[in-house]
């Protein structure tokens, strides 16, 4: 029946379903199909075979038909001539349809309903904790060495006042002097007319007590920081950063947009190795601009870094280094200029330094020192220096006045190195507690031995402790401050911040009261 | 000798390229040039490379056009998420030109393909799969359709 190049027909199914059936070689015919499944249903109605089998004698013929081989222009006609032509027609009619948007489907009243039961409503502030009711002890006169807290005169281990500048008659004259002279305010941005000659003579002072080019003021301590790092570092770069430094700088890394790869605190070890895992890892480091951002004293733990071997590092590795010496700035160092004087560094290799002046110069605001270049950069592009008022001018006249006391009275600092030295002489056997910063540096840490793993449960314990230290002992102690913002994983701990205004007996009394408090609440 | 080419109504970043003109010319010599590379390469018959060419364009067009979802850009804040790139292209308009254009291309691959190949088995098979889901991928009614959830969101 079908001769015509079995080859191509045995594809084409249907065909090829005709051949099994119709082909004498296989033998089974019609006949023989109907007769099986008469066998196999004994009960089948008679008259649907006939009329199977008519169905099927009629395909076989259509398809046996003579135009089944009608050679029309040289092309034979098969089956898979109607299939090009139904989808040919299918490409005119899809190419005749007219282009329109989806009708947008408003939510149907049921859905509407639907997702409205299952909406729960969040609560507008989260539920409060233990820890979120503790609230710190409000001062009532100056923080100086002894303040006054609901009324009772305690001691103060609470502000940073290193050197005990805080109510020394030079500053409030020059600050009273300066209020009479320039008022309160500044009125104004750096560049809008706010610049009063007391601003420039403030930088020029700092520069020459730090023998650096040039100084740059900001007009608040903590967004120095995190105005200058930005300044600097931006997207691309790569910042190699303690683990332990303050909100400040965490937030000024945010900031900068950078890559932030972070050391263990303190480590140099763990520094050398992360430099070198930049360096080696990535091919392209070596055209990103690299910075290390250390504290010199660490608000967080109180250690001191080592600027001699980062200055090492940083010198092999080519990095730049950007120091923040809020906590060591006129309390480090023979004369008080610092981590590089106490190193023996000198300033020159630290590219830039910052530092708040509310700890040991007892006004308000920061600056920056380095290389003229930088300081010359900032005035355009530090968003702290350009889009805030400048600081008012007694804070800066009081910082000049704080500086020539500093110059003058280097007794101060020797004092205030005798003071740490007699607490740590009388914390070293407290118990249950222990001391975790540095010997020289001004703030004493006191981390807890037996870490109950959680920081809110640390935290309550400490902060008992500095409750029952203010009741019973009229001490003023604080435990280390963590808020919800700051990324940093220290263990926390109790900070005591020596001030050379100090006296010898408020050093015995805060031992004793520790030593006591510790032994009856951590044992 | 260079076309001006106004510049683009369509403020998606991730579909605009396709409304220059050259783009649907363009493809079409991707699509030639890829076969005479593939004959070159693989020293096959021309119908096994048609097929070759049909079924590599299905899996790279399905994979781009209909698989992924949402734009490289970050800075379109994630208007396209949820969408493919076929359903983000002419603004989610059906059956415009560029729809129909890249509608038919599969279907003639597909007869190209399945008439070199003299309609032999298992080509054939997998050629006229291929279009299937490449065709019904571009029904206008298949516009946000993920069938049984596949390539939905979670």
């Amino acid at each position: 029946m079908i001769e015509n190049s079995k080859a191509k027909s045995f594809a084409s199914p249907l065909l090829w379903a005709n051949d099994i059936f119709c082909s004498k070689s296989t033998g089974i015919s019609w006949n023989s199909l109907a007769a099986l499944c008469w066998i196999h249903r004994a009960k089948m109605d008679t008259n649907l075979v006939e009329m199977f089998r008519a169905g099927l004698n009629w395909v076989t013929m259509a398809l046996d038909a003579p135009s089944a081989r009608v050679v029309l222009f040289g092309v034979r006609i098969q089956w898979h001539i109607f299939v090009e032509v139904l989808l040919g027609f299918v490409i005119v009619i899809l190419l005749s349809q007219k282009s329109y948007k989806p009708p947008k489907r408003p939510l149907t009243e049921q859905e509407i309903d639907e997702l409205c039961d299952e909406w729960v409503p969040e609560p507008l502030i989260p539920p409060i904790t233990e820890d979120m009711r503790h609230e710190p002890p409000v001062l009532e006169s100056a923080a100086g060495p002894h303040t006054t807290v609901n009324g009772k005169d305690v001691v103060n281990f609470a502000s940073a006042n290193y050197l005990g500048l805080i109510g020394h008659e030079k500053l409030l004259e020059s600050c009273t002097s300066a209020l009479e002279k320039y008022g309160v305010g500044s009125c104004g941005p750096r560049g809008f007319y706010g610049t009063i000659d007391v601003h420039l003579d403030c930088e020029t002072r700092i520069s020459k007590f730090l023998s650096t080019p040039d100084t740059i003021l900001y007009s608040y301590g903590l967004s120095t920081m995190f105005s200058t790092i930005p300044c600097f570092c931006k997207k691309g770069d790569i910042i190699v950063a303690d683990e332990g430094v303050h909100w400040g700088i965490q937030n000024g890394l945010q900031l900068s947009r950078s890559t932030i790869v972070y050391f263990k605190h303190n480590d140099m070890d763990s520094l050398r190795s992360t430099l070198e895992k930049i360096m080696t890892k990535n091919k392209r480091s070596k055209n990103l601009r690299r910075y290390i951002v250390a504290e010199a004293v660490y608000q967080n733990s109180g250690q001191i870094a080592p600027l001699d071997e980062i200055v090492k590092l940083k010198e092999k590795y080519k990095f730049r280094v950007i120091l923040d010496e809020s906590n060591s700035f006129g309390v480090l160092g023979r004369s008080g200029r610092g981590l590089a004087e106490h190193h023996g560094v000198p300033i020159e290799k630290i590219d830039v330094v910052t530092a708040a002046m509310g700890h040991a110069l007892a006004t308000e605001g920061g600056f920056c020192t380095g290389n003229a270049r930088i300081i010359d950069y900032q005035r355009l592009s530090s968003s702290g220096y350009v889009f805030s008022a400048s600081l008012p001018p007694y804070l800066a006249s009081a910082a000049i006045t704080a500086i020539d006391v500093i110059d003058q009275n280097p007794e101060l600092l020797v004092k205030m190195k005798q003071h740490i030295a007699l607490l740590w002489k009388g914390l070293k056997d407290i118990k249950g507690m222990s001391l975790a910063s540095d010997p020289e540096s001004p703030i004493v840490f006191l981390k807890l031995e037996n870490s109950s793993g959680s920081t809110k449960e640390d935290l309550l314990l400490l902060e008992k402790m500095a409750d029952r230290a203010l009741k019973e002992d009229s001490l003023l102690v604080v435990s280390s401050k963590k808020s919800f913002l700051d990324k940093c994983r220290l263990p926390v701990g109790i900070k005591l911040l020596v001030s050379a205004g100090h006296s010898e007996s408020d050093l015995v009394k805060v031992s004793e009261s520790l030593k006591r408090l510790a032994s009856e609440l951590l044992l | 000798m260079y076309v001006r080419a106004l510049p683009t109504t369509d403020v998606n970043r991730n579909t605009e390229w396709f409304t220059y003109p050259g783009v649907w010319t363009t493809y079409i010599l991707i699509l030639f040039f890829s076969w005479l590379l593939v004959l070159s390469v693989f020293h096959c018959s021309p119908g096994m490379a048609w097929t070759i060419v049909h079924l590599a364009h299905f899996t790279v067009t399905y994979h781009s056009f209909h698989w992924k979802k949402g734009t490289p850009f970050g800075d379109d804040q994630g208007i396209y998420n949820r969408l493919t790139w076929w359903e983000q292209i002419d603004n989610g308009k059906q059956l415009t030109r560029n729809r129909k254009f890249l509608t038919v291309v599969p279907i003639v691959l597909y007869l190209i393909a399945s008439h070199t190949t003299d309609y032999q088995h298992p080509m054939l098979f997998l050629n006229t799969l291929a279009v299937f889901v490449m065709v019904v991928a571009k029904f206008p009614h298949m516009h946000k359709v993920r069938i049984f959830g596949i390539n939905g969101d979670q």
